[in-house]
């Protein structure tokens, strides 16, 4: 404690005390009672209980301010919810799962304390990850100039995680009002926290890198962990640049009510964690300094436990989520056109190139709405604009603040995108989410964690994102420079995935995308970005559903389903039959994987009778494998042979042009199946 | 010597052995009384001109809670006149970067509060990254690590009490 800070024992006043000791109490009876809830069976399975950590968690709820900031509290932070304003109602309607829970009526994991209404934001479990939506909300706080910061909370150990050491690099780089707290209570679950970094204090790892000021508090102490985040706050504003503050806490009880912590701890440590309960050094203080009588305080305790006895009440009568709802937020509503309702048109023009389409259009769009965004690596310097040139002289339009790089560090650029369209719903971002498909990997758990944003908030928080990536084969690129990565992504409820194979489809679809709610995931067949196959006329408003396949050729003997690069090959070999026999072979480009145009492939499964599904994606557990099974499934009697895929064998794609060759499909290996297919 | 009081918790396992050490140490030579922190008042503390604090470190550099509650008090005071020395309880493996931290923050403290700190001693004989106890080369009090060097205990306490002998007043 020292004299000269805000906040001291002596100084104080009597209704701030109080009103700390009010929520500390409320608080530390709600943590002690939870356990008893499972132990009746009622919920609140998972429960990682704050004590040991109440000086630190009193002061982040304190200095949030819910007109201008946003709080990302971790899944021990209840008493920083409580201390931000959620009441003892919403604590237990979120412990035991009711559908009042402000979070998302139940869905997401317990002791997940949020109020999206009021910016504290629903987080993931994924310890940590919530640091780089704190860093994307911050970019927008900082580019729409308007007051406040984000505030991310979290555990010591977490921040090994290479996503924390992503986002605070992020943070300081570009200097944005983000306040990483973290919360050192010595452990991860049951690892020590030297089994995480050299460092005993991790905050001090980052002492090397620019614009960030690191703090360190007492954790257990309120006045200390009051000052420190007032102080911390001070220091954002006036410098504008980030702070980490790492508070000492201890961890009195197990991680949760899985774990048992008297396997690791000795009886020495589980005692001295006991003597330095922050709750009872607050109380001592209290009584030391003639702030408060035995009597007062034991009167507000009375209150506090009259309290939560009438929000348990609450929290039982309650209602439970139901059963029908969950199909309800899995993702939002789409942009749905008006002029081009099936998503084709007859205009006439010169024909431009895919790579054309997408670049106009994303300028269109960009001019049509002054609060899209786009980064990524490569995307705009000088007359570099991505790694095609996709985005060539967009910055050069847009400005800086609009059109800009990313570091080389995909889950920073996921991430930041979900975290900066949290800050409102009229943002639209487009990422160049990697500079290949094949490089998306690191992005995933943003990515996974994206998806179900809005499933989890019960629709409270839509991340308006599209994720471009430059797709597939064909240019010689092996290994890592022909990955499709759509057989992965397509198992994520609440993404719509996209793969468009002509330049009017993709400009199209594009524009869909940035016009709708919710995640898109855009992939571009990068080996037709300037192939004359894929050139159309493109008209400058055109739009396409979601949904909705194009039919690219009519026949009457065999269905061919497809998309991307391999739509090209289908017309060669559908054109080759009919010249050879007459068979008619209907192709079929999806263009868009979800949502899947069912209507369309059963009508013409019906006709033909056949199907052949071809991608350029591995066979086994290719995305082909949902449609033989869905054909199966709602055809069966209409089919006159088996579904037959071809798409790349079982391996990676080979560098050398030979290797390639045996592995991707090709016209010829189209051509084989079909004729196989219509003999049979 | 005036009166002296060796100031510390009772409720410390380590530290109160060295308090009780380091009284022996002083044997007939003088008055010493040993004070509970945890209960001591402000007249308590002002009643002496002599005065031996002892404070492990803990948490990572922290003052225990017994001495940052008491703090608040001390703030007040004036401490001109005093002769404070400081003992302090650490481990040098085990809290490398924050060896004997405590000590540091209570003689600073007392520093800014007027009083006169005696009984520096070397820092050699001990191996650490960084201590707030350490002052131009040498520590603000006496450093005890009970955990890897207890065996130096006797023989640091006792040459110490020699030389608060001649530094106290
Ligand atoms: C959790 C914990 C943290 C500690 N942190 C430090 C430290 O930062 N610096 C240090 O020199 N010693 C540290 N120590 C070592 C203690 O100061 C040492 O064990 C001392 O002998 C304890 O004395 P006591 O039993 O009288 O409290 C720590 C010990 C524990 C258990
Ligand atoms: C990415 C990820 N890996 C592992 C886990 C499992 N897990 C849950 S909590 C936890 C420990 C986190 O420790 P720390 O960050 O120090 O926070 P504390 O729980 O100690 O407050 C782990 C490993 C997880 N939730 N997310």
């Amino acid at each position: 404690m020292k004299k000269n800070r805000k906040y001291h024992i002596k100084t104080t006043g009597k209704k701030t005390l109080e009103k700390w000791f009010r929520l500390m109490t409320m608080g530390r009876i709600l943590d002690d009672r939870a356990p008893n809830y499972l132990k009746q069976a009622i919920g609140w399975s998972y429960h990682a209980p704050f004590a040991g950590h109440d000086g630190i968690q009193l002061a982040i709820g304190q200095i949030f301010d819910r007109e201008k900031d946003h709080l990302f509290p971790y899944y021990r932070d209840m008493l920083t919810a409580i201390s931000a304003g959620l009441t003892a109602e919403e604590i237990i309607y979120n412990g035991i799962s009711k559908d009042l829970d402000v979070a998302g009526g139940g869905r997401h994991m317990s002791n997940h304390f949020a109020k999206p209404e009021w910016n504290v934001h629903n987080v993931s479990s994924c310890t940590g990850n919530h640091t780089l939506h704190a860093v994307g909300v911050a970019r927008a706080i900082k580019k729409y100039k308007t007051p406040g910061i984000a505030i991310s909370s979290q555990g010591e150990s977490s921040v090994s995680e290479g996503y924390v050491y992503e986002a605070i690099n992020g943070a300081s780089n570009e200097k944005l009002p983000v306040l990483f707290v973290f919360q050192d209570n010595g452990y991860g679950i049951s690892v020590p926290k030297k089994d995480q970094t050299a460092r005993r204090k991790v905050a001090d790892n980052f002492t090397g890198f620019r614009n960030l000021k690191i703090m360190h508090c007492n954790g257990k102490d309120v006045f200390d962990s009051m000052n420190t985040m007032a102080e911390a706050r001070e220091h954002i504003e006036e410098h504008e640049e980030p702070v980490i503050v790492q508070a000492n806490c201890v961890r009195i009880h197990s991680h949760s009510n899985s774990d048992a912590h008297d396997l690791y701890r000795d009886d020495f440590e589980l005692n001295y964690v006991k003597e330095y309960d922050p709750l009872a050094k607050f109380r001592r203080l209290l009584l030391r300094y003639e702030r408060f009588t035995e009597e007062e305080l034991d009167a507000i305790e009375e209150k506090m436990k009259e309290m939560v006895r009438k929000a348990h009440k609450a929290g039982m009568a309650a209602p439970d989520p139901s059963p029908e709802s969950i199909h309800d937020f899995v993702i939002p509503e789409p942009y749905i056109p008006d002029k081009y309702t099936d998503g084709t048109h007859n205009y006439d023009a010169e024909s431009k190139k895919l790579i054309q389409g997408l670049n106009e259009t994303l300028k269109a769009e960009f001019r049509h709405n002054p609060d899209i965004y786009i980064w990524g690596q490569d995307v705009a310097h000088k007359e570099k604009g991505g790694i095609f040139n996709v985005t060539k002289g967009m910055q050069q339009e847009f400005g800086k603040e609009r059109v800009f790089n990313a570091p080389i560090a995909e889950d920073f650029i996921m991430g930041t995108a979900n975290g900066m369209s949290r800050f409102n719903d009229k943002i639209r971002i487009v990422v160049e989410g990697a500079e290949f498909a094949d490089y998306f990997w690191p992005a995933m758990e943003a990515f996974v964690e994206t998806t179900h944003d809005y499933w989890r908030s019960r629709g409270q928080f839509s991340p308006n994102i599209t994720i471009r990536l430059a797709s597939g084969g064909y240019i010689g690129g092996g290994l890592y420079h022909s990955q499709n990565i759509e057989g992965s992504i397509t198992t994520f409820p609440g993404v719509r995935v996209v793969y468009p194979s002509f330049a009017d489809d993709a400009a199209g679809l594009l524009r869909t995308c940035i016009r709708s709610r919710g995640l898109n995931f855009f992939m571009e067949p990068k080996a037709l970005y300037n192939s004359p196959k894929a050139a159309t006329p493109i008209p400058d408003d055109f739009e396409v559903p979601f949904g909705k396949a194009r039919i690219r050729r009519e026949g009457e003997d065999l269905t061919i389903i497809t998309y991307g690069n391999t739509t090209h090959m289908c017309l060669e070999a559908a054109l080759k039959i009919s010249g050879e026999d007459g068979s008619g072979v209907e192709v079929i480009d999806l263009r868009s994987l979800i949502p899947l145009d069912k209507e369309t492939i059963l009508a013409s499964v019906k006709k033909t009778g056949k199907v052949l599904v071809v991608h350029e994606d591995k066979v086994f557990s290719g995305f082909g494998a949902e449609l033989a099974a869905q054909i199966t499934d709602k055809a069966f009697e209409y089919l006159d042979g088996p579904v037959k895929r071809v798409g790349s064998t079982f391996t990676p794609v080979g560098f050398n042009r030979i290797l390639e060759g045996a592995i991707l499909p090709d016209t010829d290996k189209i051509l084989k199946a079909a004729r196989d297919l219509l003999e049979y | 010597m005036k009166k002296t009081g060796i100031v510390f918790s009772f409720n410390t396992h380590k530290t109160s052995k060295i308090a009780k050490r380091i009284s022996e140490a002083f044997e007939d030579t003088a008055k010493v009384e040993m004070v509970n922190v945890e209960e001591i008042r402000p007249e308590q503390f002002l009643g002496y001109e002599n005065l031996i604090c002892g404070t492990a470190t803990w948490f990572d550099g922290e003052l225990p809670n017994h001495w940052d509650e008491f703090v608040p008090d001390l703030e007040d005071m004036d401490l001109k006149g005093k002769n404070i020395a400081i003992f302090g309880l650490g481990d040098q493996k085990g809290y490398p970067e924050n060896f004997l931290d405590g000590m540091g923050i209570l003689a600073e403290l007392f520093e800014a509060l007027g009083a006169r700190l005696v009984g520096f001693t070397s820092t050699e004989g001990y191996a650490y990254e960084s201590s707030g106890a350490e002052r131009g080369g040498q520590f603000c009090g006496l450093g005890i690590d009970y955990e890897t060097q207890g065996s130096k205990n006797k023989e640091r306490v006792n040459a110490w009490v020699e030389k608060l002998k001649l530094e106290f007043r």
